[in-house]
């Protein structure tokens, strides 16, 4: 349980910021989403080191998934049971979709997988918005519905302040569950297959069960997410919000910021760019994406392992060479 | 018979738009094809061409026929630029690093031209009179640009073929380290395929511009990445020359899909095209990786 230590003293370290200090709760928040994405997508990406352009589907299914929820039972009397609907159908959604992707586009590796898993997402988008799906282009506006089951006082507690608690769960979940698997079997199998999948294979290992294991995971967890951060918070599902792109290029950056495959490393990676998109929106608005595309490009070209890989094969040389 | 001239008037807007789809996608294959690097940044190239043409035409009233070599020029500068300060210290890195990379410059560039040029819609008309065809009536800047990357796409194939520097280019594709045996520089060919790409990327921007009357803005070019993607599969992903022919292979079924798609009752047949040319591309993926056109040699 030790590695777990560190990543929930931070946590609980966000929380008091967030819940002492007056006007800190919304850039918590703000900085909890991209941990909690990071947390849920490095289960994938740091794992399996395949690399999914078109992560966000899962999100945008699980806003979906919890908008549904309330939008057919706003009128029936489960209160919170509703939320506790949407939750498990926001799983269920992204699962589906995930081992549907999975089954089919995990046979295809490096270039050709990540330009498989956009085409899945855009074909999505433009299937739920050209056949008028759930609302089509328009979406889903489920504030009146959130009133209906609460009441308005505590609909808009749920906005502000559930919705918030729940991505502090998803994240502290998410990072145990990396932790479980990282001293697990399904680990060791994880690493083996990054490193080298037909070497993986030769040894025995059931790559297909371990990729898709982990791909589920992953993707019941950006559900959640996407059923929390962003419906319960912004009461409202748009196809051309949930479904874009940049979401999962960030979270891209946030696993690959800290360090793909640690677990410490979306935590780090998150902080990172959850405090500098922040305090650049707010101290330079409009200009935060023409600063951060360079030192995007910087990251990538000075620390190809994350700021965590680079730390630990510092720390990991230094004391190879006391041993020496 | 409204429905079938309908159909072989769209089908003949889809074929001179689909070859300049064809060049705007000659780029990405051929930086994957030598660099095996997919440039998400793609359509940003696409949006400095439709940009240089804007301006070229607005401020000193140069046909954009003049403008695609201008195009290609600063396309061939920025190609070599982001090669020698980004692309190079990324050659062996694994996919993540240089999807991101890419991502990121597309990124820089569309925020640049924002910072410069604000994020509104601009446009213009090049007006060179019009052909009747009989059903339809079609401008003779359409058919200059069918003509212009047919031109292009066959001049870049000569290259290739009859110069010594296109062998190279096809030796560093068959195999690295042979090449390098050889005495061929395999950095420099990297950097001149890199160039290339972007130049032919840049110069496809330019002919764009005569298609879309008014939709030259700094966020144009995510729509003709993701285009790019599905035709660049489509052709084999790593092969030029299939990307062109595919090029035309698309623009005749998003223009075709579109026609029948919009006799469907309650449904938006835009976006219903999109999500046919999407669940093409996963249908190829899934069936015949290399591409239905050949593909990989």
């Amino acid at each position: 349980m030790r590695p777990m230590l560190p990543i929930l003293f931070l946590y609980i370290i966000l929380f008091i910021i967030g819940y002492t200090i007056p006007g800190m709760w919304q850039p918590v928040a703000f900085i909890m989403f991209y941990i909690a994405l990071g947390q849920a997508f490095n289960i994938f990406l740091g794992l399996t080191g395949y690399v999914d352009f078109g992560y966000v589907a899962f999100l945008a299914l699980g806003s979906y998934g919890m908008a549904i929820a309330f939008s057919s039972l706003h009128e029936s009397s489960l209160g919170f049971g509703v939320i506790l609907i949407g939750l498990v159908l926001a799983m269920v959604m992204s699962s589906i979709l995930s081992l549907a992707v999975g089954a089919v586009a995990l046979r295809l590796r490096g270039a050709y997988f990540a330009i498989a898993t956009i085409g899945v997402n855009e074909g999505f988008r433009y299937f739920v918005e050209g056949a008028r799906i759930w609302g089509g282009s328009e979406g889903m506006i489920i504030s009146g519905q959130i009133r209906n089951v609460f009441g308005s006082d505590i609909a808009n507690f749920v906005s502000t302040f559930v919705a918030d608690i729940f991505v502090f769960l998803i994240a502290g979940i998410a990072a145990f569950i990396t932790y479980l698997i990282l001293n697990r079997k399904m680990g060791y199998a994880l690493m083996a297959l990054r490193e080298d999948e037909d070497a993986a294979k030769v040894m025995g290992i059931n790559v297909t069960k371990y990729k898709i294991m982990a791909f589920i995971l992953s993707a019941s967890f950006a559900g959640l997410l996407g059923a929390t951060a962003w419906t319960l918070k912004m009461t409202y599902v748009f196809p051309a919000d949930v479904f874009l792109i940049t979401y999962t290029v960030e979270a891209i950056v946030i696993v690959m910021l800290g360090g793909a495959g640690t677990l410490m490393g979306p935590l780090v990676g998150g902080l990172i760019y959850g405090i500098l998109k922040y305090y650049l929106s707010v101290l330079l608005p409009g200009f935060q994406l023409l600063i951060l595309a360079p030192l995007l490009i910087i990251v990538v070209v000075a620390f190809p392992d994350g700021i965590v890989g680079a730390l630990k094969k510092r720390i990991k040389g230094e004391l190879t060479n006391y041993i020496r | 018979m409204a429905f079938v001239d309908q159909l072989l008037t769209n089908l003949l807007y889809g074929a001179i738009l689909g070859s300049v789809y064809g060049l705007a996608t000659m780029g990405l294959s051929l930086i994957f094809g030598v660099l095996r690097i997919v440039n998400v940044g793609h359509g940003a190239f696409i949006m400095i061409g439709a940009f240089t043409a804007f301006w070229m035409f607005i401020l000193y009233g140069i046909p954009p026929l003049v403008s695609i070599s201008i195009a290609l020029i600063v396309g061939l500068a920025l190609g070599f630029v982001i090669f020698y300060t980004v692309i190079k210290r990324l050659i062996d890195a694994p996919e993540l690093a240089t999807l991101l990379a890419t991502f990121g410059i597309g990124l820089f560039l569309e925020e640049l031209a924002k910072l410069f040029w604000g994020p509104d819609y601009r446009g213009f008309s090049w007006n060179v009179g019009s052909v009747n065809m009989g059903m339809t009536i079609i401008p003779v800047s359409k058919i200059y640009a069918l003509i212009s990357s047919i031109i292009i796409a066959f001049v870049l194939y000569l290259w290739f073929q009859r110069t010594k520097l296109g062998a190279a280019v096809r030796a560093v594709v068959e195999d690295k380290e042979g090449a390098m045996v050889c005495g061929i520089n395999v950095t420099r060919i990297y950097a001149l395929s890199f160039a290339i790409g972007i130049g032919l990327t840049v110069a496809s921007g330019v002919l764009i511009t005569l298609f879309v009357p008014v939709g030259i803005n700094p966020y144009m070019g995510g729509e003709y990445t993701l285009k790019a993607f599905v035709i660049a599969v489509l052709g084999g992903l790593a092969s030029p020359w299939g990307a062109f022919y595919a090029g035309f292979i698309f623009g005749l079924l998003e223009n075709g899909s579109y026609t029948i798609l919009g006799l469907l009752p309650n449904v938006e047949p835009f976006s219903l095209t999109r999500f046919v040319a999407f669940t093409a591309l996963l249908i190829i993926l899934l069936v015949k990786p290399t591409g239905l056109l050949g593909g990989e040699k």
